[in-house]
C-alpha cells in the first residue's frame, strides 16, 4: 500500500500543552481558628501539645513528635527574633511581593517553632539574624497568612 | 431558612482557591513521524515483526513482544467501528483549555491496515452507529493541520 | 526466603463529599489514629511508612513533607508513591514487599484523596496512555466506561435495566456500611431515569468524588502474632498495568484483571475461585464494570454476569457476596480507594465488618485496585496460614 507514496519526515516535534488547575484548599478547623484570629482580631495564635508542651505557630492539629491531638490555644504577642533570612532578587509567577524583598524565619516569643514570613520597612542590606521583629497587619484582611503584611524591626 | 440563620448554625471553615496555568512542552520523539504524516493527510503505524500487529500511537517497541518496530505501514483512509460513546455533559477541550459540549460521538476505529485509533464520528445520532460499520476519514484543510489527532475532523459512515 | 506477612490493624474515615473541617493532612491523621487504635499500637511502634494519593487531583507537590509531621512520624523511614487509580493498590503492594523483607517490623500504609478540593484539576482534558495523542480527546473515566459498557451490552445481551440492578445492589450494600459516602435507598426506576452523562452511563452509575482516607498496618509473621490475635494473612499479591487497553486490546470490554487473577490463582493453587474465595472487594469505577469484573475474576462465564443479577443472586447474604461494602460507586477517595477495598476485605476475614459482614466463615478474600484503562492490582487475604 505504501510503496509509491512520498517520504514522510521524521523531523522531531515538540508539542506545547498548557495545564489549567483551580484547586480549593481547606484550612480545616485548626487553620480556620488561626486565620480568623488574624483577620478579626489581629492576633497570632499558637497551639500547645498536651504531652510535650511545645507551642506551634502556625498551628497544626497533631504534634509532629507525639502524634497527640492539640486543642489548647496560646495567644502570642507576635513579637519575635529573626532566626534566618534571605533576599529574593529573582522573579517568578505567583510571588507574594515584587522582588527584591526579604523573606525570613521568625522565632516568636512564647513559641517553639519558627514561622516563615516577609520582612518589611527594613534596609535589605542591614538585616541581621537575632534582630527583633513585630507584625504589621493589612488594613483589608480576608483570613489569609498574608493578612500579616510583613514583619518589621521592633522599635 | 434564611442565609443569615444558616451562617449562625454552621461553623466557619476558611477555604481558598489558587488558579494556576502551567505550560509544558512534550517531545513526541519517535511519534513525530506519525504527526508529520497527519499533516500530509495520511495515517501511519508501526508494525511488530513478531505478531504483525500495527500500533497507534506508534511505539519503538511492541508492547506485547518487546521487539523493535522499525517498519511503518500506511493504514489507508477507511476503517470499521469498534465502539462509540456520546458525551452528554461539558468537557475540557485541550486545544482551547475551555469547557465545551461535544456533538460528535467519540469512536474507536479499526483501520484497513489493522491498527486501531480513536476519533470523532460525523454521525451525531448514536442509535445509527453499529459495530463493524465502514467509516472514512474526513480531514481538516491542509493549511489547518498541526500534526494532531484532531487533524482528522471526523469519520464519516460509508455505504457498502 | 520472604517473611509471611499479616495485616494487624485497619482504619478509614467516614467518607464524605466535602470535608472543609479538616486539611488533607488532618484527614489522613484521622484514619491513622483509627488504624493505630485498631492495632493497639502507637506511632512510636511504626518503623516504616508508605503513603500516597492520585497527586494530580490533589494539587500538592511532595505532600509527605506536610503529612509526615501531622502524623507525628518525623524521622521514620518512608516512601511516597502514586499511580493514578491504582495508587492505593501500589501503596499496599509496596507495603507488603517492605514487610516481607523482614527488615521492618511494623509498616504503616496511609492513603487519601480530598476530591472536594480538586475542581478543575482535569483541565488538561487528558486521561490516556499518551499525553499528546489520547490527551486530545475529552477522555475521562465516564467516557471510558461508557465505551466499555456499550461494547459489553452489544456482546452480552445485557440491558440498561440490568446495569441499573447492579447499581441498586451496590446501594443496598452501602446502606449497611456506615463509612460509605452515598447511601441513597435507590430503585431500578430511579437509576434508569437519572441524568445521562454518556450513554449508557448515568450519573448514579459513576463513582462519586469523595474526601476520605484509609490506612492499614502490616507486619512480618512473628511481630504480627505478638500484636494481634486476629492477624489477616496476606497470601499473595500481583500488579498488572497496561496502557491504552481500549484500542489495543482484542476485546474492548476486557481489562488485565483476568490475567492478574490467573497468575495469583495458579500460584496459590486455587481451582474454583467462587468456592475458595468467600469475599470480594473488586474495584468497580462504574456500576456496569462490576459485571465484566465478575467474569474476569472467574465467578461466571463471559458475558453472563448480568444473569446473576436478574436471578437476584448477588448480595451480602446471597450466593455471590460481591462488594459487600457498597463498592466504589458508593465511595471513591481515588488514591485511597484500593486501600478501602483491602481494609473492607480484611474486616470481612476478621468477621468485624458489622452490619455488612458476609455470613459464614471467610477463609479467603480478594481485594483489587483498578486504574486508567485496564490496570489492576490483586491482593489476596487469608484467615489461616
Amino acid at each position: 500500500m505504501a510503496e509509491n507514496l512520498p517520504e514522510i519526515s521524521s523531523e522531531p516535534i515538540v508539542a506545547g500543552v498548557t495545564a489549567h488547575s483551580n484547586f480549593l484548599v481547606s484550612t480545616g478547623a485548626t487553620g480556620t481558628k488561626f486565620l480568623s484570629e488574624l483577620r478579626d482580631n489581629k492576633k497570632i495564635m499558637g497551639i500547645k501539645c498536651p504531652k510535650c508542651s511545645k507551642v506551634y505557630v502556625p498551628p497544626r492539629t497533631h504534634c509532629p513528635t507525639c502524634f497527640a491531638r492539640m486543642s489548647e490555644w496560646v495567644e502570642l504577642s507576635g513579637k519575635g527574633s529573626l532566626s534566618s533570612y534571605t533576599v529574593v532578587r529573582y522573579k517568578e509567577p505567583y510571588m507574594p511581593k515584587e522582588p527584591p524583598y526579604a523573606y525570613g524565619v521568625i522565632q516568636m516569643d512564647g513559641a517553639d517553632t519558627g514561622m516563615a514570613h516577609i520582612l518589611g520597612e527594613v534596609d535589605l542590606d542591614k538585616i541581621k539574624v537575632g534582630m527583633r521583629l513585630e507584625p504589621v497587619f493589612k488594613e483589608q484582611r480576608e483570613g489569609s497568612i498574608l493578612d500579616i503584611d510583613y514583619f518589621k524591626p521592633s522599635s | 431558612m434564611t442565609a443569615e440563620q444558616k451562617k449562625e448554625e454552621q461553623p466557619e471553615f476558611i477555604q481558598f482557591r489558587y488558579p494556576r496555568e502551567v505550560p509544558y512542552e512534550h517531545a513526541l520523539g519517535y511519534q513525530s513521524k506519525f504527526a508529520n504524516a497527519l499533516k500530509q493527510g495520511r495515517i501511519i503505524a508501526t508494525k511488530c515483526p513478531v505478531c504483525g500487529r500495527c500500533t497507534i500511537p506508534p511505539r519503538i517497541v511492541c508492547p506485547f513482544h518487546h521487539v523493535k518496530q522499525t517498519e511503518w505501514v500506511d493504514q489507508g483512509q477507511r476503517g470499521r467501528l469498534i465502539s462509540a460513546f456520546k458525551i452528554n455533559f461539558p468537557m475540557f477541550n485541550s486545544r482551547t483549555g475551555e469547557l465545551q459540549n461535544w456533538e460528535n460521538p467519540i469512536i474507536a476505529v479499526e483501520l484497513e491496515g489493522g491498527a486501531r485509533m480513536d476519533g470523532w464520528c460525523a454521525e451525531t445520532d448514536p442509535s445509527k452507529l453499529k459495530t463493524g460499520m465502514l467509516l472514512e476519514a474526513v480531514w481538516r484543510p491542509e493549511e489547518e493541520r498541526q500534526g494532531r489527532a484532531d487533524d482528522i475532523l471526523h469519520w464519516k459512515p460509508v455505504e457498502e | 526466603m520472604a517473611e509471611r506477612i499479616a495485616i494487624v490493624g485497619v482504619g478509614q474515615t467516614h467518607h464524605k463529599s466535602k470535608r472543609p473541617d479538616v486539611t488533607t493532612a488532618e484527614m489522613i491523621a484521622e484514619s491513622v489514629e483509627r488504624c493505630l487504635e485498631d492495632a493497639g499500637l502507637q506511632m512510636k511502634d511504626v518503623d516504616h511508612l508508605v503513603g500516597g494519593s492520585f497527586e494530580v487531583a490533589d494539587g500538592y507537590h511532595c505532600p509527605d513533607k506536610w503529612i509526615i509531621p501531622e502524623l507525628g512520624a518525623v524521622g521514620k523511614a518512608g516512601l511516597e508513591l502514586q499511580n493514578v487509580g491504582t495508587t492505593g493498590g501500589v501503596l499496599a503492594v509496596a507495603s507488603f514487599n517492605i514487610a516481607a523483607t523482614g527488615l521492618f517490623d511494623t509498616v504503616l500504609c496511609y492513603s487519601w484523596q480530598k476530591m472536594d478540593e480538586a475542581a478543575g484539576a482535569f483541565g488538561r482534558g487528558g486521561g490516556g496512555a499518551n499525553e499528546y495523542w489520547t490527551g486530545q480527546f475529552p477522555m475521562s473515566p465516564i467516557t471510558n466506561f461508557a465505551r466499555r459498557t456499550y461494547a459489553y451490552m452489544d456482546r452480552s445481551g445485557c440491558t440498561e435495566e440490568h446495569i441499573a440492578m447492579v447499581r441498586v445492589k451496590q446501594d443496598q450494600c452501602a446502606l449497611k456500611n456506615p463509612y460509605a459516602q452515598l447511601r441513597l435507598g435507590l430503585t431500578v426506576e430511579q437509576v434508569m431515569s437519572d441524568v445521562l452523562l454518556a450513554w449508557p452511563i448515568r450519573r448514579l452509575h459513576m463513582c462519586p468524588t469523595t474526601a476520605g482516607a484509609a490506612a492499614f498496618i502490616v507486619c512480618p509473621e512473628e511481630r504480627a502474632k505478638k500484636v494481634t490475635d486476629k492477624p489477616v494473612w496476606v497470601e499473595d499479591w500481583f500488579t498488572c498495568h497496561q496502557g491504552g487497553a481500549l484500542t489495543m486490546a482484542e476485546d474492548p470490554t476486557s481489562s488485565t484483571l483476568r490475567h492478574a487473577c490467573e497468575v495469583v490463582y495458579k500460584r496459590q493453587n486455587i481451582k474454583n475461585p467462587v468456592k475458595e474465595i468467600q469475599a470480594w472487594e473488586v474495584y468497580e469505577p462504574a456500576s456496569p464494570a462490576e459485571l465484566r469484573w465478575m467474569e474476569e475474576v472467574g465467578i461466571c462465564e463471559d458475558y453472563t454476569a448480568w444473569k446473576l443479577f436478574e436471578q437476584d443472586k448477588v448480595g451480602i447474604d446471597k450466593e455471590v457476596p460481591f462488594n459487600p461494602s457498597g463498592g466504589v460507586t458508593a465511595t471513591n477517595p481515588i488514591g485511597a480507594t484500593p486501600v478501602v477495598r483491602l481494609v473492607e476485605a480484611a474486616l470481612q476475614v476478621r468477621g468485624d465488618a458489622g452490619e455488612h459482614q458476609i455470613p459464614g466463615k471467610i477463609e479467603r478474600a480478594l481485594a483489587t485496585g483498578y486504574g486508567g484503562q485496564g490496570e489492576n492490582v490483586i491482593m489476596l487475604l487469608r484467615k489461616t496460614l
